[in-house]
């Protein structure tokens, strides 16, 4: 039953829209962290561009995987690492 | 590209434009007037018509003369005089949003009543906000672009055959088929504005969303502190009295730290505190940038920051281009009437957008989003159209600060009964034709009223009265040759089986 759930279209759909938007936000941290070119303020401006290019380009990849459970397996594959960066880099 | 793949993003194209196009209509065709905001702000109001022989700017006697006028605040922005706008606007927003204005007729320095008439920024402000209280009508707006970048990333991976989509327009064969050449004609014809459109609008509108998360990364969360680190600091009031340093020495100053430079705007913040500050923002000349700026103290008259956005690495550029790009601040009037064009192109690709997916599915006018598109697109044009006579018209009755609720009025009135006509009137077609019809008249009927009020009839007008008129016949002459255009019924895929054959052997 669970496993059919994930595997729905609706499960895509929000893997896409909603997934899509914390995936996004995790790895605009970690560029925004990580981007070694530029002063402070470059650093957050490159954050900024790349999160809506994140968000389109990881919605799409999102919404076509094969069902749900592909889209979510696809999510987290960018948000684990993503958030594992924000965390180690914050916490120090 | 796989099949699969392919119908994917065409099903997410459909989607995605179906349930955020009607919200993308009001945004993008609000965008055409907010597009023209200043020059329409000129035209709407005549007094701010009358063009001063002597340009010259005097800081000084310009604050002073707004204390004596009685315009005392702690923190103001002034706009310096241009090519559209004649005077020299004060302004002060409060606290609790309140908005106040000043203006002075440059050189003599005497006030100019303010324009009794918001035309311009009503249709703006729906632009920008949506008349939703803020920020959400700006996320919303926000939201509403990223859905149209999302809609466009997928229209351009379906639509392979473009070479040939291009010029491709079959009138005289189905319904149908006319939406899909329309579709696809107005989508790749609009394209670059449109992607240009969406990207800057998406930034604009979701920069309150993101602005917490990159602070995050970087300033540990504070908002305020990025904010100052790259745009510039924000007044600290201590308390304690300081004299005011000589600010048309500044403004000399200014002039000299920011050649190359327009400098377009001051604010001044704390003045006579020992924390006062003095900012000028200009727009480069040669480059695409409206945010450089320096900041000088009221007190010691020491520069506090200096922000360029050129010559810092591709992000500062692609930022600082942002809002040039969505509100044209560059290149001359030929650039914002194309962008405008396109806008109204994109108006059109979203109402053939939601017309051929109700056609896929065998739905006709009886169907809510069918209602719904006709009622509150068609609306919102006919409402816009009725503002600009009306706008003019008030002005014979004298209404003072009154005159810009009647102008709301009239937009949410029209525009509502308008919304209710789809669900009254069966006839789809018939009744977009008389939408069309109404709303030509309309905008003919202002140069009627506008040549009646203020004497300013279409052959005795020059400059901006006389573009902002052309550009309302122009608009007037696309919506009836739109009406003439228009079937007044659905054709069905052929009209005979003879004329099936016909197109058959010619193809």
């Amino acid at each position: 039953m669970f496993v059919n759930i994930i595997r729905s279209t609706g499960s895509r759909n929000i893997a896409a829209i909603v997934g899509s938007f914390l995936a996004t936000v995790a790895l605009t941290i970690s560029i925004t962290l990580l981007w070694p070119f530029g002063n402070l303020a470059e650093q957050v401006l490159a954050g900024g561009t790349f999160f809506f290019i994140f968000w389109a380009s990881v919605f799409y990849w999102a919404i076509l995987a094969q069902d749900g459970l592909k889209a979510w397996i696809r999510i987290l594959i960018l948000l684990v690492p993503a958030l594992t960066i924000d965390i180690i880099s914050l916490a120090t | 590209m796989k099949q699969h793949t392919h119908k994917r993003l065409y099903d997410t194209h459909s989607w995605v434009g179906i349930i955020s196009g009607i919200l993308l209509f009001i945004v993008t065709f609000s965008g055409i007037p907010a597009l023209f905001e200043h020059e329409v702000g000129y035209w709407q109001y005549p007094a701010f018509g009358e063009i001063p022989t002597d340009r010259s700017f005097d800081l000084e006697h310009t604050i002073a003369t707004a204390n004596d006028i009685g315009f005392q605040y702690d923190k103001l922005t002034i706009q310096l005089p241009d090519d559209i706008n004649n005077h020299i606007m004060l302004s002060h927003f409060s606290d609790e949003s309140e908005f106040y204005t000043l203006y002075l007729k440059t050189g003599s320095y005497e006030e100019v009543k303010s324009s009794p008439s918001a035309l311009g920024q009503i249709l703006t402000h729906l632009h920008t906000d949506l008349y939703l209280p803020r920020p959400f009508g700006r996320y919303l707006v926000g939201l509403a672009g990223m859905a149209m970048l999302l809609a466009i990333i997928a229209g351009i991976f379906i639509h392979v055959k473009w070479r040939k989509e291009f010029v491709m327009l079959r009138p005289k064969r189905s319904w149908r088929l006319l939406l899909t050449d329309q579709h696809k004609l107005l989508g790749l014809w609009s394209l670059p504005f449109t992607l240009i459109l969406a990207f800057t609008g998406t930034i604009l509108g979701l920069l309150g969303i993101i602005s917490p998360i990159l602070a995050l990364a970087a300033f540990d969360g504070d908002v305020q502190k990025a904010t100052d680190t790259i745009l510039g600091p924000s007044a600290e009031i201590t308390g304690e009295p300081a004299p005011i340093y000589s600010l048309n020495e500044l403004w000399v100053k200014a002039r000299s730290d920011l050649s190359d430079k327009e400098i377009k705007l001051i604010e001044i913040e704390g003045a006579g505190d020992k924390g006062g500050l003095i900012k000028f923002s200009a727009h480069h000349q040669k480059h695409l940038s409206n945010i450089e700026t320096v900041t000088y103290s009221t007190a010691t008259g020491e520069t506090i920051h200096e922000g360029s956005f050129i010559g810092k690495g591709p992000f500062h550029r692609i930022f600082a281009a942002v809002t040039p790009l969505h509100y044209v601040l560059f290149g001359s009037v030929w650039l914002k009437i194309c962008y405008a064009l396109a806008a109204l192109g994109a108006c059109g690709l979203i109402v053939t957008g939601n017309m051929l997916w109700l056609e896929r599915r065998g739905h006709g006018m009886e169907h809510l989003l069918s209602k719904l598109t006709l009622g509150i697109c068609g609306g919102l044009v006919v409402a816009t159209c009725a503002l600009f006579p009306v706008s003019q018209l008030l002005y014979v009755f004298k209404l003072g600060e009154e005159h810009h609720h009647f102008e709301e009025w009239i937009l949410w009135s029209t525009w509502g009964i308008t919304l209710f006509m789809p669900f009254l009137w069966k006839n789809g077609f018939q009744l977009s034709h008389w939408m069309l019809r109404i709303s030509a008249a309309l905008l003919l009927s202002t140069l009627l009223v506008d040549g009646l009020v203020n004497g300013r009839w279409l052959w005795l007008t020059s400059g901006w009265n006389f573009y902002i008129q052309a550009g309302l016949i122009f608009f007037a002459m696309l919506l009836v040759y739109l009406d003439i255009k228009m079937p007044d019924e659905k054709k069905e895929k052929f009209a005979t089986r003879a004329a099936a054959i016909q197109v058959e052997v010619a193809d």
